[in-house]
């Protein structure tokens, strides 16, 4: 009688290899199996509307994968403190972590986040439909290392654009939104002050409201970032330009303009109670939100340009590796879910998520028609700002003691809106303390 | 002799100038107490007629600031507790044996407060990974009474010093022991420095930011970093920051309040040596 392989034998063979694949760990998925099942996912980012909005959805991630996710959104100043120290430490204490933009040259030029080129080119571990190239390259320039490495998936493009609260007194005095920097004050003098309304404001973080328009007169921060960080602050052009935007504050901004934060800014806005400012797109854009009192005056435009160009301000954050983590692949498969196409469209269309970063959402007629306020295409808008970035004129912001230079110019812009100074004097002092900050901080000039 | 009303002037300059003063020194927390009960969206203005509000209060209460409000009264309630429980003994000892190393050991115990908290905070940070304490109240209670140890011994031995030792002697030759002596003698006249110690132990974890901050995530977050939580990208939360800050100060001058009149004799002991 020869030997025969019944029904019951295979059936057997096929149970025992299947636990034994299943005891050390290598069962391939399938449909039903938790991939990250005893798997615990530390991720943290600083508090804003993505990555809150996200919380909601993480909850199926965890039913999909079987992970566990401890997700952590503290405040932006205490974010970086803790942050800073674990990447420093290469700690495990997390496994996906948000590298934030002003500190992307520290965390990415030190070696605490890690290059994700492999995980992208790994087809075990990213879906073939995932495009990473879909992601604008604007806001992924920046992520990269010296090596042309993406060490980060950006989630956000904060642009820099012009809005108007009362965009019907602008017309009404004959004007459309400023093109550039020659129509501003010829716009701002027309309709300052009509209806009880000043016209210009800008939260007073003028390390940020104010590089748009240095670099537009053909100024920088540095002589060449992120390779020679020689400010060069006290330029002609740098002094025009300071010259300019104080003059703006000064002439047209409402009283105790130079006291003015973020927050405050959008509330005047929405408020009506300030006319034109040149803020953050996720900020003027509140302007055409329920609960806005000029939802139906307001209007919108590119940040305008200057004579040497148009440089709006583009800050992107996004989720990075830290070096010391213990769950690589499981982080990396946390990032593919978070960012994917399909997650991030579920977040435009149920909670109106609008500064995403994939061009292919951007693209979309629904997001175009979504975005068109009061009938100005701030998609377009959006977009062409985010192209605009990918030239690189950001690389300023990205160099660790930029922070150092930040503050000289927020004195020496409030110095010349104070008239404790003029435009000159101010400048050459953000020039000299810039120096000595940069020198202290161990930068060879 | 200087007249009855020249006298009353002279009061009068001297007290209003007291209240002056006082005002000066207690404006800030006037101005955060007004400004706790200021409507949403007008805390920060200056009007000084307003319908005060306990909106921010109420917001508070239904949010996570209760949890992170008990676990700072945790980690300084029991780093306060635990800091007097080895400390005082040890103090004790310092204060009343006579052993070779005694100088040096009190030395040593000092050096732990001789470097900004800041020296250890990677070491701290590196071990409690390792060992699972971070984000938990023992975690923080271990890190406070790193310093508070410090003090308790340094400060509790100058008070047991003042003790006269005649007292411990009559005990001991009416049969108490080492310990028996220690409790019922020494310590209770040394409590208006315990308390005072029990204070400053209870206001230095109280006020802590920086080991709660990098030491903590969510579980056991304290309230001076939920505060500045409250510093939100969409805007800063004024109405409850200062909400928040009100509270905080609350269990500090309540504790003081009580034990204020062991806090006054407790730091005059020792001022006078007979």
């Amino acid at each position: 009688m020869g030997s025969t392989i019944g029904r019951r034998q295979v059936l057997a063979a096929g149970t025992a290899a299947g636990g034994l694949l299943a005891l050390s760990g290598k069962a391939p998925a399938a449909g039903g199996t938790k991939p990250l099942k005893g798997v615990t996912l530390n991720i943290s980012c600083w508090s804003a509307p993505y990555p809150l909005l996200l919380a909601k959805y993480i909850p199926e991630f965890e039913a999909e994968t079987g992970a566990r996710v401890i997700y952590t959104t503290p405040s932006f100043p205490i974010y970086n403190q803790r942050m800073g120290l674990a990447l420093a430490t290469r700690s495990d204490a997390y496994d996906v972590v948000n590298v934030t933009f002003i500190f992307i040259g520290q965390w990415i030029g030190a070696g605490w986040v890690l290059p994700l080129d492999s995980f992208i080119a790994n087809p075990k571990l990213t879906p073939a439909d995932w495009n990473a190239a879909d992601f604008f390259p604007g806001t992924t320039t920046a992520f990269r290392n010296a090596a042309g490495q993406l060490c980060a998936i950006p989630w956000i493009a904060d642009v820099m654009m012009g809005g108007a609260a009362r965009y019907d007194l602008i017309s009404k005095a004959g004007f459309a939104m400023p093109d550039n920097f020659s129509e501003m004050p010829k716009m701002l003098a027309a309709v300052n002050g009509k209806d009880g309304v000043p016209g210009f404001l800008t939260e007073n973080h003028y390390g940020w409201t104010f590089p748009g328009y240095l670099q537009g007169f053909g100024a920088n921060i540095f002589r060449n970032p992120p390779h020679d960080l020689m400010p060069v602050l006290d330029t002609p052009a740098a002094v025009e330009a300071a010259g300019f935007f104080s003059d703006l504050l000064r002439k047209f901004g409402p009283r105790g303009a130079l006291s003015y934060t973020y927050d405050e800014v959008v509330a005047a806005l929405k408020s009506g109670t300030v006319n034109y400012a040149t803020e953050n797109e996720a900020f003027v854009t509140q302007m055409a939100q329920p609960g806005s009192k000029v939802m139906r005056t307001c209007g919108f435009s590119l940040f305008p340009a200057g004579p040497a160009g148009r440089f709006p301000q583009v800050a992107t954050h996004g989720w990075g590796i830290p070096a010391g983590s213990r769950n690589k692949d499981a982080a990396w498969q946390f990032i593919t879910w978070a960012m994917s196409r399909k997650l991030l469209l579920r977040m435009f269309r149920e909670h109106g998520w609008s500064s995403v970063t994939r061009r292919s959402i951007v693209e979309l007629p629904e997001f175009r028609s979504k975005l068109t306020l009061n009938g100005f295409d701030v998609a377009k808008m959006y977009l062409d700002t985010v192209d605009l970035a990918a030239k690189g004129y950001m690389a300023y912001r990205t160099v660790p003691p930029y922070p150092e230079v930040d503050r000289q110019i927020d004195i020496a812009i409030q110095g010349i809106v104070s008239g404790e100074k003029t435009a000159q004097q101010a400048m050459a002092a953000a020039q000299r303390n810039s120096i000595v900050q940069l020198r202290r901080a161990g930068v060879k000039l | 002799m200087r007249s009855a009303p020249r006298r009353g002037w002279r009061r009068g300059i001297t007290q209003g100038a007291a209240a002056a003063l006082l005002l000066a020194v207690l404006a800030p927390v006037l101005w955060l107490v007004q400004m706790s009960f200021r409507p949403h969206g007008a805390a920060l203005g200056a009007d000084p007629v307003f319908v005060p509000t306990m909106a921010n209060y109420r917001a508070l209460a239904a949010g996570g600031f209760p949890a992170s409000f008990a676990n700072s009264l945790l980690a300084s309630t029991g780093s306060t507790l635990l800091s007097l429980l080895f400390g005082v003994p040890a103090a004790y000892a310092m204060a009343r044996h006579r052993f070779r190393a005694r100088g040096r050991i009190a030395m040593w115990v000092l050096v732990t407060r001789m470097a900004p908290p800041v020296a250890f905070t990677i070491p701290f940070f590196l071990v409690f990974s390792d060992i699972g304490l971070i984000d938990t109240i023992p975690g923080l209670i271990i890190v406070y009474m790193t310093f508070n140890l410090a003090l308790v011994i340094w400060t509790m031995r100058g008070f047991f010093a003042a003790v006269p030792t005649a007292l411990e002697e009559a005990a001991w030759i009416d049969g108490a022991g080492v310990w028996s002596t220690f409790l019922r003698v020494t310590l209770p006249l040394a409590a208006p420095g315990v308390a005072a110690t029990g204070i400053l132990c209870f206001i230095m974890s109280w006020n802590d930011f920086f080991f709660a901050l990098i030491l903590t995530r969510t579980h056991a977050m304290t309230a001076p970093v939920a505060i500045v939580n409250f510093m939100q990208y969409a805007g800063w939360e004024w109405g409850k920051i200062a909400a928040a800050g009100v509270l905080v100060l609350l269990p500090v001058l309540v504790f003081t309040f009580f034990v204020r009149s062991y806090l006054v004799s407790g730091a005059l002991a020792g001022g006078v040596k007979e």
